[in-house]
């Protein structure tokens, strides 16, 4: 057939711009198809993670919040005091945790058999959702050394002599003067200690302090006292004691194991090894966000208040208010927390989905203080990376086709448009040959649509192996969700350590771009459409062309 | 008397160009015999190649009349004058004109695929054609292969491939050195002969035109030399 050999020969021969065209058309409907796969893609992340309640069999969530701040019930909205010295020898290594229950107090399970009783509620499932501190280090030695400086204490005392003991002084005095005259001539009065002024009296002249010497009483010759120095107080400042205590918290949840159609989890959201067994012993299951940021994994152990938990399972956690990094079955919960048979939150389901709001305007009227929260006011509170990306691509995904596909087509018009204009004279050759106007333009029309067919061929190649591309090397997006106090202030001790508990959980999700045909077809279509509408542009600017004026363009 | 093959009376073609209009065409009258070698002679810019456009059915004129065979063109369809130029009329151009991306084989069947002849009659019409002008040989080269005579000889074989009535040549020596323009109108002229084909030439080049028994000279539009009062411009008058 001469018109498609002459089509193969006019795309074969102008290879540049052929090229040119068919990567404009290919990488528009390209970028068309991942952006669409994208969004699926995040569509369905959002439906996992984001799509809270009902993914765990739950229409509803009843807490309940404490009456006021200030009045928060003890166990809530607590900070958690640490003291040092009751955590063991110093030099010691110490793991702790306490259990904090957020902005949620807590309630006897049996209230939660009222609720069942409630008409349109089908079922119930309870669970206990909980902050844990764990704290670890060494316990500080607190240890200090004074030193004060020397001190001179000087004293002095004085004894009274006694009558008899002066009249013995006398006669002495007077026996020695007798018998040595001279001596006692011009000699000052002189005292050594201990001795007074009371001396004056004994003045007369001693001729040497040997003669005075001689007759002192024995009892002043030699003095001593004893004496109590008055109390006396040091003040010297104490370094804080440095030690290496960590404090971390996760979110733990009690599961319910005795149902699993519905609970905090469920065995659906399991992404490897096994649901909790129906016994609740001592095995737990980890959200895939702390799991991974915590290195743990099937098999691993988890310590908590020394118990040891077997990991049985990594879970995909529904996000929402209840969803926790950890899950332990209720009873063990309870047990280490010293919350026996208490509980802070209640999942309901509904008996049909048009019953859930009057289901929760029922629990309300009759809980006053009951918190109950459905499926979309959940979601609402939920943020993070997924949940951007997942607006983003629903306000931009869309704009971001139409752009690129609007360039594309712009491309391949324009394109076509200018080898027109180069093949002015070539149209009017083929009028002069006799090829009618149709002729001309089917043979131009049809070398665009083949461009677009094959633009379209790459451009689905290319999106393909973006997408899977994008699959095997998809970025995690996360999103989280925030629960429990937030308006409490910290308190700090002098060795205490406070801090406010809020809960967040965080649930990953990795990015998929999965294909489906219609997208491709929906591409290729694209890509089909883009070469039509160059060919019809480039052909009817073909057919205007008076077969003469087009001989005349010069070249 | 066997009508004449063209009649044109008071054919004119102007454009508008700006404010101006340029009359490239004005007022011709003229009879063309069947088989004839018919040579325009003129200065570029004196209107031979409008005049070609419009004996060639690829314009039409601004007014008065160009007859051929007895119909009006300006009276006829796009269509129609499609078919008169696939079916009666072929075309040589100064610039060759030959299809870029396409072989010499190509080339020829470009003007007859028109036709809607099968693939092998296309091909075998083609390639005795490019037979009669030598360059069987040469089939699957493309223009850029070919030397300028090659490639006006493959022009005259695509021209002449559907056996026209008229062949309108615009200058056909006029890119080529002496020698080969020569060949060319050896070839031309004895390929018409053989054809029973009519040739108009409309050239500038004196001894080109030295060949025609009838020659034809415009000036400014106008028929200056060889032109003839048809008799139903005569009538009209």
């Amino acid at each position: 057939m001469f018109y498609l050999s002459y089509l193969r020969s006019e795309l074969l021969r102008r290879k540049g711009r052929t090229i040119l065209t068919l990567l404009g058309l290919a990488l528009g409907v390209a970028l068309v198809i991942v952006i669409s796969a994208l969004s699926r893609g995040l569509d369905q992340a959002q439906k996992t993670a984001l799509n809270p309640l009902s993914s765990i069999g739950t229409d509803l969530t009843v807490t309940v919040q404490p009456r006021g701040l200030v009045a928060g019930s003890g166990f809530a909205n607590r900070t958690v005091l640490t003291n040092l010295a009751n955590l063991g020898k110093p030099g010691q290594h110490f793991a702790r945790d306490t259990f904090s229950s957020g902005s949620q107090v807590t309630f006897p399970q049996s209230q939660a058999k009222l609720i069942e009783g409630l008409s349109g509620v089908s079922q119930i499932s309870t669970g206990l959702t909980l902050t844990v501190q764990h704290q670890e280090g060494t316990v500080p030695k607190i240890t200090a050394t004074f030193k004060t400086a020397a001190k001179k204490y000087q004293v002095s005392g004085q004894t009274r002599p006694s009558a008899a003991d002066l009249a013995k002084m006398a006669a002495c005095f007077g026996k020695l003067r007798a018998s040595n005259p001279q001596s006692g001539t011009g000699n000052s009065q002189s005292s050594t200690g201990g001795s007074s002024s009371q001396g004056g009296s004994l003045t007369g002249g001693f001729s040497s302090s040997e003669t005075m010497r001689k007759c002192m009483p024995a009892s002043m010759r030699r003095f001593r006292q004893t004496f109590t120095a008055p109390g006396q107080t040091h003040t010297q400042q104490v370094n804080t004691p440095q030690t290496n205590i960590k404090t971390s918290s996760y979110t733990i949840g009690g599961v319910d194991t005795t149902h699993t159609n519905m609970g905090l989890i469920t065995p659906a959201q399991v992404t490897s090894g096994r649901f909790l067994s129906e016994k609740g012993g001592l095995e737990a299951l980890v959200a895939n966000a702390y799991a991974s940021s915590h290195k743990l994994k099937v098999g691993s152990t988890l310590s908590l208040k020394s118990t040891r938990f077997k990991v049985v399972g990594i879970v995909q956690a529904p996000l929402g208010g209840q969803t926790a990094d950890v899950y332990i079955p209720l009873k063990q919960l309870q047990k280490l927390a010293g919350q026996k048979n208490q509980i802070n939150v209640l999942l309901v389901r509904a008996t049909k989905s048009s019953a859930v709001g009057a289901v929760q305007k029922e629990i309300e009227k009759a809980y006053p203080t009951a918190q109950v929260a459905s499926a979309k006011q959940v979601a609402d509170q939920i943020s993070g990376s997924l949940v951007d990306a997942s607006n983003l691509a629903k306000s931009l995904g869309l704009a971001l086709s139409i752009i690129a596909v609007a360039m594309a087509f712009m491309l391949a018009a324009v394109l076509t448009l200018s080898s027109i204009a180069k093949r002015v004279r070539e149209i009017g050759t083929l009028r002069a040959l006799g090829w009618t106007r149709r002729l001309v333009i089917r043979q131009i029309a049809g070398e665009s649509l083949m461009q677009g067919v094959l633009g379209g061929v790459l451009g689905v190649a290319l999106g393909i192996a973006a997408a899977a591309a994008i699959d095997a090397f998809g970025p995690t997006l996360s999103a989280s969700s925030t629960a429990g106090g937030s308006n409490q202030g910290s308190a700090r001790g002098a060795f205490g350590f406070g801090q406010v508990l809020t809960r967040t959980a965080t649930s990953q999700v990795t990015l998929k771009a999965p294909l489906a045909a219609s997208l491709i077809l929906i591409g290729f279509a694209l890509a089909l459409l883009g070469g039509l509408l160059a060919g019809a542009a480039g052909a009817l600017r073909a057919a205007r062309l008076r077969p003469a004026d087009a001989l005349r363009q010069v070249e | 008397m066997a009508a004449p093959l063209y009649e044109l009376c008071g054919a004119t073609r102007y454009f508008e160009l700006g404010s101006a209009t340029i009359k490239a065409v004005d007022g011709v009258d003229l009879n063309l015999d069947a088989e004839e070698f018919v040579a325009i002679e003129g200065p570029s810019g004196s209107g031979k190649t409008t005049l070609l456009q419009l004996l060639g059915a690829l314009d039409r004129p601004s007014s008065g009349e160009v007859h051929f065979e007895g119909r009006d063109l300006g009276e006829l369809s796009d269509g129609e004058l499609s078919e008169l130029r696939l079916r009666s009329f072929g075309f040589i151009f100064q610039q060759f004109n030959l299809l870029s991306t396409l072989s010499a084989l190509q080339n020829v069947e470009a003007g007859l695929a028109p036709l809607g002849i099968a693939a092998a009659e296309l091909r075998e019409r083609s390639l005795a054609m490019l037979s009669e002008v030598g360059l069987r040989d040469r089939s699957s080269h493309l223009p850029n292969q070919l030397s300028g005579g090659e490639q006006q000889r493959v022009a005259i074989a695509r021209a002449l491939s559907a056996s026209p009535r008229v062949v309108l040549a615009d200058e056909p020596t006029g890119n080529l050195d002496s020698q080969s323009g020569a060949d060319v109108i050896t070839l031309l002229t004895d390929l018409a002969s053989k054809h029973r084909t009519t040739i108009i030439v409309a050239t500038h080049d004196a001894e080109l035109a030295a060949k025609a028994p009838r020659r034809l000279a415009m000036h400014d539009g106008r028929l200056v030399n060889g032109g003839e009062k048809s008799p139903r411009a005569t009538a009209k008058r």
